[in-house]
Parts: structure tokens; C-alpha cells; sequence
């Protein structure tokens, strides 16, 4: 007779999904353990992803404080960047966030194995560790959170010095001179945001026609507004050529158009053209799994078409690539797997932030979206140049744009753009996923002064007319 | 651990229940099966035990408020640790290995989790007289008004039974679809088609109550494939036994001695013989259960409530009637427990309680059978082709063909008229 598996979750892969399917499960009592391929736990988001960027953002906000310390009634005779410094900062944070993570781990009695794991037979994972040691492990459950690479393109690795991708660029020696960022998604324009404050010349190249391609077509074209404003370079519609590394980095050669092609030179080039998942080395082509352009095919509960085989985060097929969507996936999956009663995942309620300045958050359908969908829209809109702790934090830019759908004052999608957008749309997804309209929003009191207010002005403008405009 | 107390169901048609006084204070310690609070329901008052030992640290219900079934109205923890207010879902849903809801789910082909969740109301928190006891969304409530829709008619998917924006269009969809018997509908609609009536009309909403029974009745139909028979049986030797030993029946034991006990052993007795009387269906599979429960349908003001007579195989005629006696002392003194009230396999009412010849009853689920008992009373019949005077009763059966075939259920009560007719157990 076989022998029971050892384990009733093993989740592969230490990323935001992972780690939170591993505590989950070992909080509904089920013996967990976790796969990690690298030193550290913590993944793509913890160490090249989400946590440094938003650190390095923080670093260029503050030497924006100094630059416009004037303004605040404050004279900053000499000030500097010391780059290695900001990065010591960078790494001190994640460390930290890193033992968090073990220690949670551990507190919840989930085992760890080091090594590469893959799919060897029904519940069976075979890990080489660093040294080629393999062992096999059993499981009844197994929750695949690999996680995703930066897409390349064609036949250009990236080198560390002139040709990047978000892991590289978190290690160079010094602050480029110039950059081109090929990609204005989250990530390109994230980079834009902080090396144009810390002195770059940016280029962002976009191949699609507007820049955060996936947002409200209203908060694309404000933010291609604030970057031309703030002296970033951004180009549209551009068609990538020929990238070819020179003595002095690189150079990039685009078309706009039918026109002619241009080039442009630069220290360094951040490729930011979207994600691959890493899903090749894990042996599923001998597995029930169905991929779609490598990508897993789960149901709304995660699971893939191998019993027993769960899959979440960025190697989900439809799956929003964001930390916080492979968290719910992971406790989505393991609560599954643990037979409790849970909800599917509902893609319509994730928040989508983009970390930039200004800031973008948003939710839902865009007003284009709604459109389609067949639904009367209302739209409700208040800009943070009417809202008085904006006026307080320097802002000017920005709105709070609410699509709503007419007949019941459904909410069906909420975008932001401007000061602490990315906070202020957890009130809206709140709104969202409790089913809540707009007059429900409009009739929450927002405390005043915060930008919140903007979204309770935003709400009562889909209502009616709001207040302070 | 913080154990959770809910209010329970205390009859198969009961919705709700008033907690009128509660023993302990908050912060007193409470023993397992003590007494912790008195609850009045339309059909019983009972003292509730509580379901574990510790220490009160949460009372979510006050005296005198009314919640649904299944609502947690407390949390006793074990180790006196803080108070911890009790996820909603968990209160609600029924968990696998706990203790079987009051009315079983109904094994309706479309089985499963949504008939284990139609029983399980959505009703966690007590919330505000305006929301009722339903978890909704203000968007849900908006299209419930604008359809004319009866939420708590909507079976809700999401956490702690909530009704959803796709539960409700999926709600009118079926609806306008054609009805009740349309698509299967996974909750039982109790109105099919609207009421089109052009005269002077007033529209009173059902109560709780009158909801939860329309549930039951109308899944139970769609449930089970109703036969009827019916029997006359000569209740010429009850009658007689009963003259001859009521007055020593009552000095001996001090309980009077009624028809009841006389049924209820004919009843034991026919299902000894006949076992699939004494099932259930689930799915495709069939329950027999070993213990014959007997439940005993009596008529209250308002309602009803069916008290059942635990292990009735293993009582004597004495020891049966002695229970009868018990449950109808307190069901009217409206001291019933909730144990009282459970776990019923077979069912006995008394359409001839106002002088009804017989009735056609409907099956209480998840049983398969129930007798009714019409009048007894004395009528002309031909014995040896003369017309003799005797005491008769017409004995009705409802059976569910799913599993009882009529030849069963033919035989099933040719038994019990062959008791009945021939009686010659002692009940002294």
C-alpha cells in the first residue's frame, strides 16, 4: 500500500502568492510546506519588484520635498543624492520584510525546502537543491506560485549596465545619465518617475497608443500631461527597431507612425515590456495542467486540470500580474484545498496601482469598458485641485473619476490618478466588492481634510452635483 | 477556543425565537448542558443548555430581541480569554461533522450544498430591524425593490449566505423564465406565478413562520413522489381495552390512558416488519435507520409542532405511553427541548383531532412515510352479512414512491390494521 503523503499543501515558490498560501494553509491546520528556489523568501515582490521600487519612490519624493523646499518655507542651501546610500536603504527594508516573512513561516508550522522544484507524478515533487542533491516530497495538494520574468526582446540579454530589466536596475553602479524605458506599464512608468526625479533624462517608448495602455483612456492622457509637465519625454505609438549596445551604452531606434525612424542614445535602456510566466522547468507537459501561451488555466477556486494541483499569481492565465492578486489567490486556493467554505476569485474587484507621481489607482470597468458592456453610464469627477488637503500637500494634479452605471447607481469602476491614489482606492474596492452604490459612497462621511474627500465629491457628482466645484 | 452559541431551531416550521431571560451574566462561568437562557418561539418556550463550559464572554442578544435561527447569540470561551467576536461565516455555515442542522437538508436530486444552505438561512448577526435578518448589498436592495422581489426568497452565494447582485438577476431570470418548476431552482419559490386578481384585495406579507412552513410543504412535494392509501381498521378490542383498564391504567401509573400509545406500538411494530418505512433518501443511496423515532403531530394556536418519542422499538406499551404523556404535558406547558423536537423517522398525525374522516398528509423530510388517524368513531359496517355497530378508523398512509412501492405500503398497513384489530397486547 502507498504511503500517505507527507505533506497536505506544498506550495512551490516563496512570492507574494506562495508565502501567503503557506501561512493560510498552515492556519487552517493542514501540514504545509514551502518550495523556494532562492536564498531569501519573498520573491519577485519583495526583492526586485513591488518593495525596493516603492522604497526608491520614497527616496525620490523626499529629495523632491528638498528641491521644492522653498516652497514650504524652507531653505536647503546643499543637499545631494548618495545613490549607494539609497540602495543600502532599498536593502534594509527588504531584509527586514524578508525575516518577516520567515518568521511568519515558522509561526505557522510551515516546513521549508530549498531547492528547484518539479512536478514528478501525482503528488510528487522532486527539489534539487543548490549542490544537485534531489529529494522527493509527496502532497495531496499542490500550489504552484512560480511567479514571472521580465519579457526580453529578441536576442538582447540584459547585461547590467546597458541594457536592463527591473532586476538589473536596482543594482547599478550609478544613477544614468540618460535613460530610455521601453514599456509605459506599471513598471516602466514607475522607473520614469523615479530616475527622471533623481536626474535621468527619461525617454519612455510606448507601442500602444497611450501610455498605462490598461487604464481609463482619461487617466492615460493626465498622465502623459504631468510627465510632459514634469520633462519626461514620452512617445506613443512607437515601433521598436534595431537596439544596439555603443562604447557609450545604447541606442534605441523607434518608429512613430509611417514615419521615419528615429534613434535615441542613452547610458542605459529598462526593458519594461510586460512578464513571462515560469512555468517551462516545472515538468507540467507531463501533467494534466493546460497551459495558454504558457500561462496556467485554472478555475475561479485556482484549480488546474491536474487534481490536486492548484495554481495562482503570475503564471495564472487572465490573472492580473499584482502581488496583492496572488495573496487572495493563494488563500483562495489553500482555503479549496482545505475544504472550508470560500468565494472564487472575482478579477472585477482588484485594485490596479500604479506607484508613479502622480499616483494611479483604479478599479472596475473603465468608462470605455462600460460603454461596451451596455451599461448607462454616469460618470461622476472632482479634481484634486478642489480638494483642500491637496491644496495643503502641493498637489495640483489629478481627479477622481467614478463610472457608474445609471439605473441602480451600481459602481462599476473607480479611477485615480494624483496624490495617494493607490490609498485612497481602497475605499472604492470596499465599495465595489460590498456591492455599495454611488449614493452609498456619496453618503459616507469623509473626513476633512484628507483626499478621500475626493472620492466622496466624485460619488456625489455621479449622484448629482457635487459640492465643492 | 470561543465556542459559539446559536439560537436553535425548536420545530420544523419555526423561524425564529425570542430569548426572554438569560441565566448568566456576562463574565459568569457556565458549566456544559447548564442552563444558560429561556427562549419562546411560536411554538415552545425551552431553556436552552449551553453547548460548552467557560466563561460568557459575549452577548450579542438581548432579552426580549428576536433573532433568526441559527443566529449566534453569544460566545462562551473556554480558557475566559477575551472576548472574540465570531467570524459570520462560521456561524452560519453548517460545517461538516457538527451537529446536523433541526430540519435535515432536503435530499433533493439537486442535492448538496445548496439544500444544506436553503435550510441554513442567511442569518449571522442580528442586524437592523430594516435589513431584517437577510445579508444583502445595497445594490441588491435596489433591484429587490424595483422587482417586486422577496429577498429572503433568494438563496445567497457569497460569504455567510449573502445575497449577491448575480443571485438576485439570477433569481428573476428563473423567474421570468416561467416559474418555479423552471430550471430547477435551487431555493423553493413558494409563489409561482404573481396573483392577478382585479377585486378589492389586502396583501398581508407571511410571517417567518408562515414562510418557513411554506418552504417545507412545497420542497417536500417537489421532493418526494406522494401516494396516498387509506384503511378502515375495527377498533373494537382498543376500544374495549381501553374501557376495561383506563380507570387502573390512570391509578397505577398516574397518566391517562389515550388512543395514542395504542398507533404508536401498532406503528413500531409494522416497521419491524418493514424496514424501508423507517428510511431516508440520499441521492441515490437509502438510510435505514436503526432507531424508530416517532414524531407526534400536535396542533398548536398557531402552528404546529411535532414532539418525537425516541426509540420507540425499545419501549413497552407502558413506557410509550408514559413518553406521550411527558411530551404533551411539556409541549403545552411550552417546556420542550430542542432534542425534543429532532430527529423524528416517522410521523403520526390526527386529521380526526376535529372529527376529519381522514387526512392525505404531507411527508415530513427527509422521513418517507407518515400515518394519519382519522376520527374513531362508531359506524355501521356488515359483519357476518349483518350490519353490526363498530368503532372504526379510517388510517391514511403518504408514502414516498422513490423508495415504497404500493405492494409495501399496502402490506405496511394491512399490519397495523391486523394489530389494531386483533390487539391483545397487555397495557396494564
Amino acid at each position: 500500500m502507498a504511503e500517505a503523503p507527507k505533506y497536505d499543501v506544498v506550495v512551490i515558490g516563496s512570492g507574494p502568492g506562495g508565502y501567503v498560501a503557506a501561512i493560510r494553509s498552515g492556519q487552517l491546520g493542514m501540514k504545509t510546506a514551502i518550495v523556494e528556489k532562492d536564498e531569501k523568501f519573498g520573491g519577485t515582490c519583495l526583492h526586485v519588484g513591488c518593495i525596493p521600487t516603492k522604497s526608491l519612490l520614497l527616496n525620490a519624493e523626499v529629495y523632491d520635498y528638498f528641491k521644492n523646499a522653498k516652497e514650504f518655507g524652507i531653505i536647503c542651501k546643499e543637499f545631494s543624492l548618495d545613490w549607494q546610500a539609497i540602495l543600502a536603504r532599498k536593502s534594509k527594508v527588504v531584509t527586514k520584510l524578508s525575516k518577516g516573512v520567515e518568521f511568519l513561516l515558522k509561526k505557522n508550522h510551515v516546513e521549508t525546502v530549498r531547492g528547484f522544484a518539479k512536478l514528478a507524478g501525482p503528488g510528487k515533487i522532486s527539489v534539487t537543491d543548490s549542490k544537485g542533491a534531489t529529494q522527493e516530497i509527496t502532497a495531496k495538494n499542490i500550489v504552484l506560485a512560480t511567479g514571472s520574468e521580465a519579457r526580453l526582446l529578441p536576442g538582447l540579454e540584459p547585461d547590467g549596465k546597458a541594457l536592463l530589466t527591473n532586476k538589473e536596475i536596482l543594482s547599478l553602479p550609478e544613477i544614468p545619465k540618460s535613460l530610455v524605458i521601453i514599456g509605459a506599464g506599471a513598471v516602466g512608468v514607475e522607473f520614469a518617475s523615479i530616475f527622471h526625479r533623481f536626474g535621468s533624462k527619461v525617454t519612455v517608448l510606448e507601442m500602444l497608443p497611450r501610455a498605462v495602455p490598461l487604464e481609463d483612456e482619461e487617466i492615460s492622457a493626465e498622465l502623459e500631461k504631468s510627465f510632459r509637465h514634469q520633462g519626461i519625454a514620452i512617445v506613443t505609438q512607437a515601433k521598436i527597431g534595431k537596439v544596439l549596445k555603443t562604447a557609450k551604452g545604447i541606442s534605441v531606434e523607434y518608429t512613430v507612425g509611417d514615419g521615419k525612424p528615429q534613434t535615441l542614445e542613452a547610458d542605459t535602456c529598462l526593458v519594461a515590456v510586460g512578464r513571462a510566466p515560469n512555468t517551462a522547468n516545472l515538468s507540467l507537459e507531463k501533467t494534466r495542467v493546460k497551459l495558454e501561451r504558457g500561462f496556467v488555466k485554472v478555475n475561479g477556486y485556482m484549480q488546474t486540470d491536474e487534481p490536486g494541483v492548484y495554481a495562482i499569481g503570475d503564471i495564472v492565465a487572465a490573472s492580473p500580474l499584482l502581488a496583492h492578486v496572488a495573496s487572495m489567490e493563494g488563500i483562495v486556493a489553500v482555503t479549496h484545498a482545505a475544504g472550508k467554505p470560500g468565494e472564487p476569485i472575482n478579477y472585477r474587484q482588484i485594485p490596479n496601482c500604479t506607484y508613479g507621481e502622480p499616483e494611479i489607482g483604479s478599479v472596475g470597468l473603465t468608462e470605455r469598458q462600460a460603454r461596451e458592456a451596455g451599461h448607462k453610464v454616469k460618470i461622476g469627477k472632482f479634481p484634486f485641485a478642489a480638494v483642500s488637503k491637496a491644496a495643503i500637500l502641493g498637489a495640483r494634479e489629478g481627479f477622481v473619476k467614478v463610472v457608474s452605471d445609471e439605473r441602480y447607481g451600481e459602481i462599476l469602476g473607480v479611477h485615480i490618478i494624483g496624490p495617494r491614489a493607490t490609498e485612497t482606492i481602497a475605499e472604492a474596492v470596499m465599495a465595489m466588492r460590498l456591492e455599495g452604490t454611488v449614493d452609498d459612497i456619496a453618503h459616507t462621511t469623509h473626513a476633512h481634510p484628507t483626499l478621500a474627500e475626493a472620492l466622496g465629491e466624485a460619488a456625489h457628482a455621479a449622484v448629482d452635483w457635487a459640492i465643492h466645484i | 477556543m470561543p465556542t459559539n452559541v446559536i439560537m436553535p431551531q425548536m420545530g420544523e416550521s419555526v423561524a425564529e425565537g425570542t430569548i426572554t431571560k438569560w441565566y448568566k451574566k456576562l463574565g459568569e462561568r457556565v458549566d456544559r448542558d447548564e442552563a444558560l437562557f429561556e427562549i419562546s418561539t411560536d411554538k415552545v418556550d425551552a431553556e436552552i443548555p449551553s453547548p460548552a463550559a467557560g466563561v460568557l464572554t459575549l452577548i450579542l442578544v438581548k432579552e426580549n430581541e428576536t433573532v433568526a435561527v441559527n443566529t449566534v447569540v453569544a460566545v462562551i470561551d473556554g480558557e475566559g480569554a477575551a472576548a472574540v467576536v465570531p467570524a459570520p461565516e462560521e456561524a452560519v455555515v453548517p460545517k461538516p461533522g457538527a451537529a446536523p442542522p433541526a430540519v435535515p437538508p432536503t435530499p433533493s436530486p439537486a442535492a448538496g450544498l445548496s439544500a444544506a444552505s436553503a435550510v441554513a438561512r442567511p442569518a449571522a448577526f442580528p442586524e437592523s430591524a430594516e435589513t431584517g435578518e437577510l445579508r444583502t448589498s445595497p445594490l441588491v436592495r435596489r433591484i429587490a425593490r424595483e422587482h417586486h422581489v422577496d429577498l429572503g426568497q433568494v438563496k445567497g452565494s457569497g460569504l455567510g449566505g449573502r445575497v449577491s447582485k448575480k443571485d438576485i438577476l439570477d433569481f428573476i431570470e428563473r423567474r421570468s423564465a416561467g416559474g418555479a418548476g423552471a430550471a430547477a431552482p435551487e431555493a423553493p419559490q413558494v409563489t409561482a406565478a404573481p396573483v392577478i386578481f382585479t377585486g378589492p384585495t389586502q396583501v398581508v406579507p407571511m410571517t417567518p413562520m408562515r414562510r418557513q412552513i411554506a418552504e417545507h410543504m412545497v420542497t417536500s412535494k417537489r421532493t418526494s413522489a406522494h401516494v396516498y392509501t387509506v384503511v378502515e381498521a375495527e377498533m373494537t378490542r382498543v376500544v374495549a381495552t381501553r374501557e376495561r383498564c383506563k380507570e387502573e391504567f390512570e391509578r397505577h401509573h398516574g397518566i391517562k390512558l389515550t388512543f395514542t400509545p395504542f398507533f404508536i406500538r401498532a406503528c413500531v411494530e409494522a416497521i419491524r416488519e418493514l424496514p424501508i418505512i423507517n428510511s431516508s433518501v440520499d441521492g441515490t443511496n437509502i438510510i435505514y435507520k436503526r432507531d424508530v423515532n416517532i414524531g407526534i403531530a400536535v396542533a398548536l394556536e398557531n402552528g404546529l409542532i411535532v414532539p418525537v418519542i425516541k426509540r420507540a422499538d425499545e419501549k413497552n406499551f407502558l413506557g410509550i405511553a408514559r413518553a406521550v404523556q411527558d411530551l404533551a404535558d411539556r409541549a403545552r406547558a411550552k417546556r420542550l427541548s430542542v432534542e425534543d423536537v429532532q430527529g423524528g423517522t416517522f410521523t403520526i398525525t390526527n386529521p380526526g383531532g376535529f372529527g376529519g374522516l381522514f387526512g392525505l398528509p404531507i411527508i415530513p423530510q427527509p422521513q418517507v412515510a407518515i400515518l394519519g388517524v382519522g376520527a374513531i368513531e362508531k359506524r355501521p359496517v356488515v359483519r357476518d352479512d349483518a350490519i353490526a355497530i363498530r368503532h372504526m378508523v379510517y388510517l391514511s398512509i403518504s408514502y414516498d414512491h422513490r423508495v415504497i412501492d404500493g405492494a409495501v405500503a399496502e402490506q405496511f398497513m394491512g399490519k397495523i390494521k391486523k394489530i389494531l384489530e386483533n390487539w391483545d397486547e397487555a397495557v396494564l
